[in-house]
């Protein structure tokens, strides 16, 4: 396409979208006016009947937990995907042992940031698991927990080395954690369905409200996505680092098809 | 909350042009960490912490590092061929 096509089609477009695009924009309601009316009625009605304090994590986890189902695989997927992409060429058989590029100097670390490293890690694990355990009290839930929880485990990297970090994290279980999380969250829609409820209905009794054991199967769905979602970010940084590393190693022709 | 408001909204404007204004890779990663910091606090002002949390931990910590080691990949290999 020569470029004055391109841009006769860009004009074109633009003239087909932009009275649209205005049209929504003018109509959207002012800004930091009103809450919504499904939020009015979300706070009206979920602290009753689910005993829950974060609206966020009632919405995410029960009233509409289907739809964190779909994102649940959906991460599932586009982690399998990168994974999948990125082992690809050197197979599953060295990812168990930390590597080195054998040009690449390995520059030591300053005691302070091994300090630091060594002191901020735990409490941001710790910090962490808190936003995990508490979902359905304060903002946060499995997902924001999780990728805290997987930064913390950087910081093991940033403090340790390469090999320390290797040494902390393993591959396979991270596989279990974010596999297993997925299913724990199905498990969660399908084992009510084995008492006659429907599927993902909150059978488990609902507890106190305003307490960290509040909103009954939501708590289990919960650490169902903190599961996942360690486990893929992890997995996630082990393959991209991995990956710098193993990029020189010699390929021979044989093990590339295995 | 009058005055902290376009205060913030300027600040992403800023940030934000300066992910695309910066040219160099390694520098771009941490103009891209600042504007997620800045639209943290921007959602935090508006009071949606669940929002503010995610892109935090997400837009400030996971993605820039994975965009680090990214680069690192792609970096690594010119010097090693001119040594």
């Amino acid at each position: 396409m020569s470029p004055r096509a391109r841009i006769a089609l860009l004009v074109l477009a633009g003239l087909v979208l932009l009275p649209g695009t205005g049209a929504v924009i003018a109509g959207l309601p002012p800004f930091g006016s009103t809450i919504a009316q499904y939020g009015e009625r979300i706070n009206a009605i979920t602290p009753q009947v689910r005993h829950v304090a974060n609206m966020v994590s009632a919405i995410n986890f029960d009233l509409r937990g289907l739809d964190t189902l779909g994102e649940e695989f959906m991460l599932l997927a586009a982690i399998t995907g990168t994974v999948v992409l990125l082992r690809g060429r050197r197979g599953e058989g060295n990812t168990e042992r930390a590597m080195r590029r054998p040009g690449r100097a390995v520059i030591p670390r300053s005691d302070t940031v091994v300090l630091v490293c060594r002191i901020a890690g735990p409490l941001t694990a710790l910090f962490g698991l808190y936003v995990v355990l508490h979902a359905t009290v304060t903002p946060g839930g499995g997902f924001q927990g999780g990728v805290i929880l997987a930064s913390a485990t950087l910081l093991i990297y940033l403090g340790e080395g390469y090999a320390g970090w290797r040494d902390t994290v393993r591959s396979h279980w991270l596989d279990a954690m974010e596999g297993g999380g997925a299913l724990l969250f199905t498990l969660c829609g399908l084992a009510p369905m084995l008492t006659g409820a429907a599927f993902m209905q909150n059978v488990l009794p609902l507890g106190t409200f305003r307490d960290v054991f509040s909103g009954g199967l939501m708590l289990v769905e919960n650490l169902g996505v903190a599961l996942a979602v360690t486990g893929g970010f992890t997995q996630l940084f082990l393959e991209f680092m991995e990956e710098t590393r193993a990029a020189d190693e010699p390929d021979e022709p044989g093990e590339e098809s295995a | 909350m009058t005055l902290i408001l376009p205060l913030l909204f300027l600040l992403t404007a800023v940030s934000g042009t300066a992910v695309v204004l910066v040219r160099d890779p390694a520098r771009q990663i941490f103009a891209i960490a600042v504007n997620g910091l800045v639209l943290a606090i921007l959602f935090d002002a508006l009071q949606a912490p669940d929002v503010a949390l995610s892109e935090l931990a997400v837009g400030a910590a996971a993605v820039p590092l994975l965009f680090l080691v990214a680069l690192m990949a792609v970096r690594t290999r010119p010097p090693e061929e001119k040594s």
